[in-house]
């Protein structure tokens, strides 16, 4: 990494390692075609007749100027075949992150646990432990149809507790998560003093917290008497138009609702919940993800000023970052989830105002309205007389009025969106 | 060995660093009239440039040449030397003179029929000699902490996100 302060300039360096012919030249390419061209460089690929790598190819990418400091990846690709052994060592000096990309075809099992090991043996000759270096394993080809499944690569070639990600370079599909969750574990680096392994931030402790205090969910292959280490391989539970949740997503979505809902703030455990219980977080989570995908084609943007009010108001209650952490962490939820949380609760307040039709008309509630649900819930309400709890059951009807009119507006959008539930991973 | 490991690690460049930098190149430009010079690390990074650069894809280069001269260090290998301090390209119009600067960096000259190769050898090897001073001195200084904002990382992820959409 080059930091110029005189050039206010930030330069990493991202190398996509890996067994020949396991797709990080193809990896390279769907980046060339998806990054908007003001952002990219040429890429320079010095190849053999037959189109295998011979030297490198390389990609620099330019971000722009955030705070106020010009940043840039360069992306460098090493040949795959063992006979380039020096050059591959070469392309690594110096290099912030790597991609591992694996090939997902059960013959290239060996080539890959090998081409790991060489990356290791190489780093290793510049003085680097493989574990500290930001790396993501890449489990490629996943459209093979006889693909290993990734529970058994992750048990037979992660043998370094990287994070890892599915794809098919081919058709370009999982190659920029990729490249973003290899960027953002480069950039966490930044902020840790040279030499210094990072600290696992918020987020991934509570998720390695998660994988391991998780239910049957949880990866068999997650070492419990050392949760940090767990393998934070992105599973995703289902996918909603071009957004895919991802399980840990989803698992800290089941904790969050579940306290918000029971207000049992002092719940320390994991819950646990049945399959059905499940289903139904998800099923409301699928809703959300649908409402924000409305929310944005609509072009409502949530107020932001307001939500980070709300989440100032709800920081200032804590002494101190550590209590708040505490706090967080206490009840496996994440700052950002509770951002999340406010963010909906925002949007779903604009959307029943604005999109469901005459919404203030249906929300009108009739004095024999009360009084009927009052003469049928009365046993409900230990036979209180109407008069004194008439305030409640307005509400109640509000809210089931509310509800009944999102539930529609819901069914709509589902009508329109292409879902997939991934049962198996739930 | 540990010292070695952190500034494979991260390499930074102070404003006052490169102004004296800068001013090198400017004079080594002069003395030699060549057309332009590079200033790149070893990893690929560039770090400064001065002269008619403007035609050339400053970034690709950077890359090329750190990756060629560390070509050339397994070549030296195979011959028993550690590696080749000079490397130089000879093409029908521009020329390319390559040389290593202490242990980081390496600087790449273009020049044309205006001047010779042995000139530009010869205020190459000065340069060096001026450069490998100013990098020992920046390496041995103390780093200061948190030069970057605090939510740059956080920053760059949220445009990362923009951008590197699927």
């Amino acid at each position: 990494m080059q930091i110029n302060y005189a050039r206010r300039e930030i330069s990493c360096k991202m190398v996509f390692y890996g067994p020949g012919m396991s797709g990080k030249t193809t990896n390279l390419e769907v980046i060339h075609q998806k990054v908007p061209d003001e952002n990219k460089g040429e890429m320079t690929s010095i190849a053999t007749e037959g189109d295998r790598t011979l030297f490198f190819d390389f990609l620099p990418l330019d971000l722009g100027k955030v705070r106020g400091m010009t940043t840039k990846f360069q992306l460098y690709t090493v040949p795959g075949q063992i006979y380039y052994a020096s050059t591959r060592k070469l392309v690594l000096q110096g290099a912030d992150g790597v991609i591992f990309v694996a090939d997902s075809n059960p013959k290239k099992l060996d080539e890959n646990i090998e081409s790991l090991k060489d990356l290791s043996d190489n780093l290793e000759e510049y003085g680097i432990n493989i574990r500290e270096v930001p790396l993501v394993i890449q489990w490629n080809k996943r459209d093979l149809p006889n693909a290993m499944p990734v529970e058994e690569l992750e048990a037979k070639v992660n043998n370094v507790g990287a994070h890892t990600t599915e794809a098919v370079a081919a058709t370009g599909e999982g190659v920029m998560a990729t490249l973003r969750l290899a960027a953002s574990l480069v950039l966490d680096r930044l902020n840790t003093k040279d030499g210094e392994t990072p600290p696992l931030t918020p987020k991934q402790a509570a998720q390695a917290a998660q994988a391991a205090g998780a239910p049957a969910a949880a990866p068999a292959a997650a070492p419990k008497e050392e949760p940090a280490a767990a393998p934070k391989q992105e599973v995703y539970v289902a996918k909603v138009g071009a957004d895919a949740i991802s399980r840990t997503f989803f698992l800290q979505y089941c904790q969050m609702q579940y306290r918000l809902a029971s207000r049992e703030s002092d719940v320390e455990d994991f819950k646990k919940f049945t399959k059905e219980e499940y289903r139904k977080f998800l099923e409301s989570l699928i809703n959300y993800s649908l409402l924000l995908q409305d929310a944005k084609k609509r072009s409502i943007k949530p107020p932001m000023e307001k939500i980070n009010a709300q989440m100032d108001a709800f920081k200032k209650k804590f002494g101190s970052k550590e209590e708040l952490d505490d706090y967080l962490s206490k009840r496996r939820m994440s700052i950002d989830a509770l951002r999340n949380e406010a963010v909906k609760n925002e949007i779903i307040s604009i959307m029943i105002q604005e999109v469901i039709p005459n919404i203030n008309e249906r929300m009108k509630i009739t004095e024999k309205e009360v009084a009927d649900f009052h003469a049928a819930n009365k046993a409900k309400f230990n036979n209180k007389p109407l008069e004194e709890i008439k305030g409640d059951l307005v509400n109640l009807i509000k809210s089931a009025k509310k509800r009944s009119a999102l539930e529609e507006f819901y069914g709509k959008l589902r009508g329109q969106a292409e879902i997939k539930i991934f049962e198996d991973k739930l | 060995m540990k010292d070695n490991k952190l500034r494979l690690k991260r390499l930074v460049y102070y404003a006052e660093d490169l102004q004296k930098i800068d001013k090198l190149l400017e004079e080594f430009l002069k003395l030699s009239n060549a057309k332009c010079v590079f200033l790149i690390d070893k990893e690929g990074h560039m770090i400064s440039n001065k002269g008619a650069v403007q035609q050339i894809n400053a970034e690709t280069l950077s890359a090329l040449v750190a990756g060629s001269f560390a070509a050339t260090k397994e070549m030296a290998r195979l011959l028993g030397e550690t590696e080749f301090s000079v490397m130089f390209h000879q093409g029908s119009r521009d020329h390319i003179h390559i040389s290593i600067i202490g242990d980081r960096a390496i600087s790449a000259t273009i020049f044309d029929e205006k001047t010779t190769v042995g000139m530009i050898n010869l205020y190459a090897k000065e340069l060096s000699l001026k450069l490998e001073k100013i990098f020992d001195i920046a390496a041995r200084r103390v780093v200061q902490e948190q030069q970057v904002e605090a939510d740059y990382s956080e920053s760059v992820k949220d445009k990362l996100n923009d951008l590197f959409k699927e």
